[in-house]
């Protein structure tokens, strides 16, 4: 039998999610709806001796779609053939804004769904000075109204008890303006099984989901024949609901003073001053990298102690062969690569969803949107930017709920220009390599150019937008509108959930990419196409009569690299990066980062024959790969390879690559087509390549 | 009415009640926000060099930030 679906749905921070929590008690999965990567959170629950579906739509404030998370809501809404489309919506509200709550109830049940009203957050009511009728609220809305507390669980199970409820016929409250009556008219004779409000509302949208291309030229046509645009339906329809909800609601609610507003009022007097709000807005961030490197370093050494001890235990275990090889050097040490990230992202996440959950992200959308407005970016940008310094892929999520579709694009095609994680392993290497270890004015100059290769990351950020800005048109004009909600104490389940979350879609998602990577590039490093590669030793002996048994055994390894597949590509792409300082070497190392940059100190470690599972926080490990990479000569010019120019030139051009193609697999996702993530490919790899071969020409 | 002033140069802490709109283009979010006709705001925010504005919807209790160059296509008029 199929289960009863329910939908939760409301305008953004009334607390829907904390309710879904308690609601599902976290028996919920989030994935994606169909063909975007508009989250979808779904769940169920077991009550009144049945078991029910309840799918959590992302909040909104109206039916009309101003982005692609809203464009979901009306899609499951409107359309009875949809997976999720529930047989009763819930519509979540709070005391303060119950108004706008009620708009969303009228056009839900306009569009002809059965729903029932919850206000949540009954605890501030008194704070906030709001006393409701609830009787002559029931009679106005013409269904069950429902009070609850989602942060204590007050009045769930009462709400659980009303999931199977079947509100009365509902007779409209919007009567629409005489003026339209013709266009709408026209408009039904092509949709003659529509209720009046859902063929308004294909009248109304400028691409309303499920509608044929076909319907939507002719309904182009009858706004065309009566001189209507979308945006003025809209606009009046808000107008008018407005305006009666307010009158209708003054015999519902009495309203005294907000002690709630007066708070929050003291607090953004300091968090949005002119001067002060800054200071603390950066002061904040400073803190909270501080704190991703200080308290991710003992959880970093703990997994990489925990894989390298899986990976000995593996080694021990299995006959020695090409198969310990895959699993030991390719499988455990390839997931061990992303696992690392992990605390650093789930550090991240959890303080941008405190950040989130408290009010405060909205303020910083405020203090931050006139700086970005410059780049083609929006306030709202700043979120995906900051988290880009963890991992791309996560930010580039984020970018959903920005409204304007090119300011939605440009930030995801820059965001991969923040140094993300994944770079600093890269960093530290090279940096101690060729950057001397000395004090300026008592700061540390490695350190100071890995400060410098952070700033450049915003820098290439930023550039990029500006320079995108001028190519990229917009279809619509861009606008900024958001709502700053009362600061609150954040609800702890909904933070760790979203840590939670967030964390292991990123294991998983990037997981599979760099697992099937860490694959491909053992087979190409194992295996070579002549007996170069299967008999080294004759041609080690061959070329070098002198050896002892000894040397040509440390050899092999070496030589086994050089003649594989890989040996080979490293090769067939030297003459291009021969410009940029690098030997064949280091192009292998290069190719293997196409996959994910953090692939490189690993591939460089098997290239220069010292084993894959290279700790380069162990001071001694470091200094084993340091002796070796320093020692090394580039065949070409006859300099060590990682000298100063060519260092600075692979330093670049590891700040502006695109290199991860678990990116590109979501910028492809996000924007639904290839043309985007190839032309970020292109355009970071040009941007690289450019400034690593100034930077050479320039210092050699 | 020398009273009547777009919303952008109203300053801090001044109430105004909204008249009219300058131009079609706001998009209907503004509407659907409690930016309608007759309602009364209060400048709390403006964010430096000419960044968006934080008012109260008084009668929502509710804040809204939005833009400068939205705002002034906002008429209103001083209290």
């Amino acid at each position: 039998m199929n289960h009863k679906t329910i939908a939760l749905l409301g305008n953004p921070n009334v607390g829907k999610t904390s309710l879904f929590n308690r609601i599902t008690k976290l028996n919920q999965k989030v994935g994606n709806y169909p063909g975007i990567t508009v989250e979808k959170r779904a769940g169920t629950v077991k009550a009144n001796g049945k078991q029910y579906k309840i799918v959590d739509l992302p909040g909104t404030y109206t039916l009309f779609p101003n982005s692609l998370d809203e464009d979901v809501v009306f899609d499951i809404l409107s359309n009875p053939t949809q997976k999720d489309h529930p047989d009763l919506v819930v519509v979540v509200s709070e005391p303060t804004t119950l108004n706008r709550g009620i708009i969303l109830y009228q056009q839900v049940r306009e569009l002809g769904l059965p729903a029932i009203f919850v206000i949540n957050m009954m605890d501030e009511i008194e704070t906030k000075g709001l006393i409701i009728n609830h009787a002559a609220l029931e009679k106005y809305l013409q269904t069950k109204v429902l009070t609850t507390n989602a942060r204590t669980g007050k009045g769930i199970d009462n709400l659980l008890s009303h999931l199977d409820s079947s509100p009365g016929h509902y007779y409209g409250a919007l009567t629409l303006p005489e003026r339209y009556q013709d266009a709408l008219a026209e408009a039904k004779a092509l949709f003659p099984l529509e209720t009046e409000y859902k063929t308004w509302h294909l009248l109304a949208q400028e691409h309303p989901s499920g509608t044929s291309e076909q319907h939507l030229a002719q309904l182009a046509a009858i706004r065309t024949r009566h001189g209507l645009h979308t945006q003025q339906l809209q606009k009046d329809e808000a107008i008018l609901r407005h305006d009666k909800v307010d009158s209708d609601l003054e015999a519902i609610i009495q309203k005294s003073t907000n002690k709630k507003l007066a708070l929050t009022d003291r607090i953004d007097n300091l968090l949005m001053h002119p001067v002060l709000g800054y200071v603390i807005f950066f002061g904040l961030l400073f803190l909270i990298f501080q704190a991703i490197y200080y308290w991710s370093g003992p959880l970093m050494d703990g997994v990489d102690q925990l894989f390298a001890a899986l990976g000995d235990q593996a080694a021990a275990v299995m006959p020695e062969g090409p198969l310990s090889g895959l699993i030991v050097n390719g499988i455990i040490a390839g997931i061990g690569g992303i696992v690392i990230f992990l605390p650093q992202i789930a550090i991240l996440f959890l303080f941008i969803a405190i950040m989130e959950e408290t009010g405060y992200m909205s303020r910083v959308v405020f203090l931050m949107d006139r700086w970005l407005k410059p780049f083609g970016l929006n306030g709202k940008s700043v979120i995906p930017l900051m988290s880009g310094v963890a991992c791309a892929i996560p930010a580039i999520m984020s970018t959903r709920n920005i409204e304007n579709a090119k300011e939605r694009l440009l930030t995801i095609l820059v965001t991969p220009f923040m140094t993300c994680s994944a770079r600093l392993p890269i960093y530290i290497v090279i940096i101690g390599l060729v950057i001397p270890d000395d004090k300026v004015l008592g700061f540390s100059l490695q350190g100071i150019t890995l400060f410098v290769m952070y700033i450049l990351g915003v820098v290439g950020a930023l550039g990029a937008a500006l320079l995108l800005n001028g190519f990229i048109k917009s279809v619509r004009k861009s606008y900024l509108i958001f709502e700053l909600p009362t600061y609150k104490m954040p609800d702890w389940k909904n933070v760790l959930n979203t840590v939670w979350e967030k964390s292991s879609g990123f294991l998983i998602g990037a997981g599979k990419v760099i697992l099937a990577i860490s694959i491909i590039l053992w087979v190409l490093g194992n295996f070579g196409p002549n007996d170069r590669f299967s008999d080294p030793e004759k041609y080690i002996v061959q070329e070098n009569p002198h050896f002892t048994p000894e040397q040509v055994d440390n050899e092999i390894t070496a030589y086994r690299t050089e003649y594989s597949y890989l040996g080979y590509l490293g090769r067939g792409i030297e003459p291009v990066i021969k410009p940029l300082g690098y030997d064949w070497k280091v192009g292998i190392g290069l190719i293997a980062s196409f996959a994910a940059r953090e692939v490189f100190v690993g591939t460089v470690a098997v290239v220069y024959s010292l084993g894959e599972d290279l700790d380069i926080e162990d001071d001694s490990q470091k200094q084993t790969l340091f002796t070796r990479m320093k020692s090394e000569i580039n065949r070409n010019t006859g300099k060590p390879t990682y000298n100063f120019a060519s260092g600075i030139s692979l330093l670049l051009f590891y700040a502006f690559a695109m290199q991860c193609m678990a990116t590109i697999a979501v910028v492809r996702k996000e924007t639904g087509s290839w043309k985007w993530p190839l032309f970020q490919l292109f355009f970071m790899t040009g941007v690289a390549y450019i400034a690593a071969l100034i930077a050479y020409q320039v210092l050699k | 009415m020398q009273n009547k002033i777009s919303l952008d140069k109203l300053k801090k802490g001044e109430e105004a009640t909204i008249v009219a709109f300058h131009s079609d283009e706001l998009p209907a979010k503004f509407y659907e926000l409690g930016f309608t006709p007759g309602a009364t705001i209060q400048i709390k925010h403006k964010a430096p060099a000419r960044g968006p504005i934080c008012v109260t919807i008084v009668k929502d209790r509710t804040l809204v930030a939005i833009r400068t160059a939205e705002a002034s296509l906002i008429l209103t008029s001083r209290i």
